[in-house]
């Protein structure tokens, strides 16, 4: 189901607005890619699936036009203000690095600034950002929703607007954990690697198992950590976790080496086993366990191939599942 | 002026992260957004740290809570009793959009599934967000913050090339799938508002993660790609003073020959030890080149930017007080915003039972029999 068609928009794509022209086209809107900087070969299959490229000058897209997506990152493009401004009806979404400025910036440089890089690998290496664009990524979306809610209001006023956005807005808004913390607590995260850490005592979120690695964590659920008990009982795996009363225990109040003790036999277990038998025990049981599915296995996984996720060119295509409704 | 999303009503079931975030960005617009809750069963987000005078105690104390429900309405509702039921019943024929995140099955077996709500209110919008989603085979899947980040890939491709994978530090799927829940809720107003028919979005948080790393499936590398890029040198964070770090990449010649002006020859992560972060940001900057110190929490919290942009709202909360609370990323010239505080627990009980016809008394019977708690 197409719930945008009827739509139109134009896209002045520089990084920072591609996705949210393609998230417009692949829920139905007829979407023109008017201009667009330089991307890798994969990145423009991905970031500018289902927009249509055209070389028309600009006034004569934006005639019939409902949505513009102005991308500014590294140009101010000024004399495009004016042009939307004789379009009454055009939701024009302006999109700039920093809060109203031009200024260098890459997903990079955004991911810095975001507080997420700051946390993320390990304290003896480099802070690392997340894999692909997440910066853009995330201004992308926020980019297709700004639209769609001048549309939206549109309907009550009848007339379009100029939305601004900021790709350091947009970034930050993802760490929706640290300048909290250090506001209220006074607490600065750091690089903590795969370790889960809670109180006294930090737990391990990655485990190697006999084909790959599974995350699970030892956590204060003592339903969990009984179900998980119960099986490696039944597969002679338990060792000495057999013997512990969980709901006397706090995890994140046990010494590090216990834990660590603890871990080892759990590790043991889940090094003799493959991902699908965790999982599908996991599933079962109700571990919270879940494979780590390499990237090149993602697009086979049985779900994702159910829910059709992934079109025949090998990106991903339907950003979210449709139901339809009765017509009232 | 009025907000863009002004007379939208949302019943909003969800609870903890994935669909508060999604209907904060309606709330924080002009949407009513009632938020369905129970003292019974209290949203998770409400015990979730930091806590404003350490209170973890309190339901209204939670920042975590504070930050990811602004401007929205509380009521309590106990959806275990079958009356309860029934007064979220005419919460959803008030409303334009539903919104839940429960656990598999759980909307049907209280009376509240697709087919009912359709009932109840022609027309009506389902916003559902769900690790795997609604359909196929892990449809009854119950995740944890990591399972998105492990089904999707990221995970796998998180780290440093040739490490074990790495769990990003944080819950992501529950950052992205409620910003493509509102994207869907939007989508579907569109298409409710051409057509007159209501639709059932579904959102699934690995599917989320998934597009989010679409650049990755186009491309699909052999080896995690940590901080390297396939079009830019140099690209990369590089050391500097007292343990700060900067990020710098060029994406062409004259960057290059800029920050080589700047730096001199030697290799960049030498010339960048020893200086200020932020001093080196200012001048690489100024020259054009994309660098950014990477900042912790407190320079986000502190950022000049940010702050003087609108990014952090200061509002009075009643129990937590003064706070900041992030507003969104978009300012709009005709119909801004208004970020306000997140409700406590209840406390719009009278006026929005009031607005779906319980009288003053009904409402007193309800709440003495726990069917309001």
């Amino acid at each position: 189901m197409k719930l945008l068609e009827g739509i139109r928009a134009v896209v002045l794509a520089d990084h920072l607005v591609d996705f949210g022209g393609s998230i417009l086209a692949r829920l139905g809107a007829e979407v023109v890619l008017a201009q667009a900087a330089p991307l890798t070969p994969a990145r423009a299959k991905a970031w500018h699936k289902g927009m249509v490229r055209s070389d028309a000058p600009l006034e004569t897209l934006l005639d019939d036009a409902d949505i513009l997506l102005d991308d500014r990152r590294s140009t101010p493009r000024h004399h495009v203000d004016a042009m939307a401004a004789r379009y009454e009806r055009l939701v024009h979404v302006v999109a700039t690095g920093f809060p109203g400025e031009t200024r260098p910036v890459t997903d990079l440089t955004l991911m810095a600034q975001s507080g997420l890089m700051h946390v993320t690998g390990t304290p003896d290496r480099p802070p690392l950002r997340l894999p692909g664009e997440q910066a853009y990524a995330l201004t992308g979306i926020q980019a297709a929703t700004a639209a769609l809610m001048g549309l939206r209001a549109r309907r009550h006023t009848g007339r379009g607007q100029r939305i601004t956005l900021s790709a350091l807005q947009a970034t930050a808004l993802a760490n929706y954990r640290e300048a909290v913390m250090y506001e209220h607590t006074g607490r600065i995260g750091t690089r903590r690697g795969n370790m889960l850490v809670r109180g006294k005592s930090g737990v391990r979120q990655i485990w190697p198992c006999a084909d790959g690695y599974v995350t699970w964590s030892m956590i204060d659920n003592p339903g969990m950590m009984r179900a998980l008990v119960r099986v490696m009982q039944t597969e002679g795996a338990a060792g000495e976790l057999a013997q512990i009363d969980w709901e006397e225990i706090l995890v994140a109040d046990t010494d590090q080496a216990v834990i660590d003790r603890w871990q080892d036999v759990v590790a043991a277990f889940f090094a003799r086993h493959d991902r699908k038998t965790l999982a599908d025990w996991s599933l079962e049981h109700g571990w919270g366990l879940s494979p780590i599915i390499r990237l090149s296995e993602v697009r086979d996984t049985p779900q994702l191939k159910a829910r059709g996720v992934f079109d025949p060119d090998g990106v991903p295509g339907a950003i979210f599942a449709v139901h339809a409704g009765r017509r009232p | 002026m009025m907000g863009a999303l002004d007379g939208l009503k949302v019943a909003d079931f969800s609870w903890v992260g994935a669909g508060p975030r999604a209907t904060k960005d309606l709330a924080d617009n002009g949407a009513t957004v009632v938020k369905i809750e129970s003292a019974r069963r209290l949203d998770l987000g409400r015990r979730s740290p930091p806590f404003a005078g350490g209170d973890g105690r309190n339901p209204d104390a939670s920042v975590f809570f504070a930050q990811t429900n602004t401007s929205k309405r509380s009521v309590t509702i106990n959806l275990s009793d079958p009356r309860g039921v029934d007064v979220a019943k005419r919460l959803v024929a008030w409303a334009d959009v539903v919104v839940e995140n429960f656990g598999p099955g759980y909307m049907d077996r209280i009376g509240l599934g697709w087919d009912s709500l359709q009932d109840i209110r022609p027309g009506i919008i389902l916003a559902s967000v769900s690790v795997a989603g609604r359909t196929g085979p892990m449809a009854g899947f119950r995740g944890y913050g990591n399972s998105a980040a492990a089904w999707s890939g990221h995970c796998d491709m998180t780290g440093w090339p040739g490490s074990e994978p790495h769990m990003p530090p944080f819950a992501y799927g529950d950052v992205v799938a409620p910003m493509m829940l509102t994207v869907a809720i939007l989508s579907a107003l569109e298409h409710r508002d051409r057509t007159g028919a209501g639709v059932w979005v579904d959102v699934s948080q690995i599917e989320a993660m998934v597009q989010v790393a679409g650049d990755l499936f186009a491309e699909m590398p052999a080896e995690k790609p940590a901080n390297d890029d396939p079009d830019m040198t140099p690209h990369g964070v590089f050391p500097c003073r007292d343990s700060q770090w900067i990020a710098i990449a060029c994406e062409n010649d004259a960057q290059r020959a800029a920050l080589e002006e700047i730096l001199g020859n030697a290799a960049v992560a030498e010339a960048t030890a020893g200086r200020d972060a932020s001093a080196l940001e200012t001048d690489l900057v100024a020259a054009g080149i994309p660098a950014a110190a990477v900042l912790d929490g407190k320079g986000v919290s502190e950022h000049p930017a940010l702050n003087a942009a609108g990014h952090f709202v200061r509002v009075e909360h009643p129990v937590i007080g003064p706070a900041k609370m992030p507003a969104p990323p978009y300012t709009f010239s005709d119909t801004p915003g208004d970020v306000r505080p997140s409700p406590c627990l209840g406390a719009d009980n009278a006026a929005v039972f009031e607005k779906i016809g319980l009288t003053e008394a009904e409402v007193a019977e309800l709440v003495a029999e726990g069917a309001l708690a």
